[in-house]
């Protein structure tokens, strides 16, 4: 039974926690192992969870924390002062052109955006999530997260301008392996 | 409110209407209603975020790493701190019992062999999800380098310092809560894949100082140890490839 339930459960979520990790570490391997550690993490410590309908936002929460501890523990920390403005409501591409893009080309752009708005925007755009439990998730006030996600989806347009116009900017392709591994 | 602040908000606003009920959109809900730029900027916001969201949607994850969660799965055996067991008088009764047939049988139990299974189960579903890497550190490129020379046999002692290593950036998958470390190579166009996990972390580990070859998961694997390390290699293209380098 207990293994019919994990089963669920890595069905029901796997997928849209392999799309944050990719948000999240650029790297495809990266993000296959993060999921798998946070399922991982799961298995051993998950079955105490008393509310099973808070399965969901402890596997986000979890794989969220499992990257930043792989990243400090790698020494690359963004700091919030490097960053540099964004224009406020830069042009995009149609609705229709984006939508006529390739689904590689439009993940691309959003892992150019920067990540400390990469991580809020990634779930608004999984949609599991309102504002508020991303907050929650991200352990950031709610204004914050509106005011990454207002920038982050400045970014991604900008992004997928440039992408249009066929000035493809620092593409990271998904297989890319990052510098370090995590855990 | 005016139709800046409005637009900062509804940037909040998901595409799939979810937030509809939510009491923080219902004044600048009201506003894109009201006034005829700002509801034309609304549509085409929520419009592109339905494209972008549907993109994302459209992202598979690789293949084969749901079978490889669900196979870590059932080789982690969950913590007992959850659950008072211990309150109920008939199950610690039938805890006592079971104690007692497990201090019978306890020296026949092959707890050596099952963690070694385990450690070769998970080595194998871990080589079938995960892709080939490498270029992490010179000390890993300096036993990437090593497993790769075609002069080299393998199944003996290997130069791993396993702290050095796992400093450099070494990839590491985590096994019953400790780390080993996972090095790809190549030999004659076949990747493969070496995990080194220290006897230290596991004491239940034993290994053949000789290689010993199995199958395992639709792959073939090499499982062989020395004082400090034990190694396992599996490779996805057969057995035949496997035995070349040892």
């Amino acid at each position: 039974m207990a293994s019919e339930i994990f089963s669920q459960l890595v069905d029901a979520h796997y997928a849209p926690l392999y799309r944050f990790a990719l948000s999240l570490t650029k790297s495809a391997s990266d993000a296959g192992d993060l999921t798998q550690q946070t399922f991982f993490i799961w298995a051993k410590q998950g079955h105490s969870l008393r509310d099973a309908g808070k399965a969901k936002s402890w596997l986000f929460t979890t794989l969220y924390r499992e990257f930043l501890r792989a990243r400090r523990r790698a020494g690359r920390v963004t700091a919030l002062e490097d960053l540099s403005p964004v224009e406020a409501d830069p042009p995009a591409p149609a609705v229709d052109v984006v939508a006529g893009m390739d689904a590689s080309l439009v993940l691309e752009a959003l892992l150019e955006v920067d990540e400390i708005y990469r991580a809020p925007l990634t779930l608004f755009y999984l949609q599991e999530f309102s504002y508020r439990e991303i907050a929650e998730l991200l352990e950031v006030p709610i204004g914050t997260v509106m005011s990454r996600l207002s920038r982050g989806k400045a970014q991604l347009r900008a992004s997928l301008a440039r992408k249009e116009t066929g000035g493809r900017g620092k593409v990271v392709p998904f297989n890319q392996t990052s510098a370090r591994k995590l855990s | 409110m005016n139709n800046e602040e409005a637009k900062f908000i509804l940037h909040g606003y998901r595409p799939n209407g979810r937030d509809t009920t939510d009491a923080t959109f219902c004044a600048a809900l009201d506003q894109a209603r009201l006034d005829a730029d700002l509801g034309q900027w609304f549509a085409g916001a929520r419009a592109f975020d339905a494209a972008i969201s549907a993109k994302l949607s459209a992202a598979p994850p690789p293949a084969g790493l749901r079978e490889a969660i669900l196979a870590g799965g059932r080789l982690t055996e969950p913590s007992s701190t959850a659950s008072s067991w211990w309150h109920s008088r008939g199950l610690l009764a039938a805890a006592a019992g079971v104690a007692v047939l497990l201090a019978l049988s306890v020296g026949f139990w092959p707890k050596t062999a099952a963690a070694r299974e385990a450690l070769q189960d998970f080595a194998v579903a871990d080589a079938k999800h995960s892709g080939t890497h490498g270029g992490e550190g010179a000390d890993t490129d300096a036993l990437q380098a090593m497993l790769s020379n075609p002069q080299v046999r393998l199944g003996r002692d290997l130069p791993v310092n396993f702290a050095a290593l796992r400093k450099a950036g070494c990839r590491t998958v985590t096994f019953r809560e400790r780390e080993v470390l996972e090095v790809c190579f190549n030999r004659d166009g076949v990747w493969f894949h070496c995990y080194i996990a220290q006897r230290a972390d596991f004491a239940a580990l034993a290994a053949s100082a000789a290689p010993v070859l199995s199958e395992r998961g639709g792959a073939s694997l090499a499982a062989w140890g020395d004082a400090a390390h034990y190694f396992v290699v599996v490779s996805k293209a057969g057995r035949a490839p496997l035995e070349k380098i040892l």
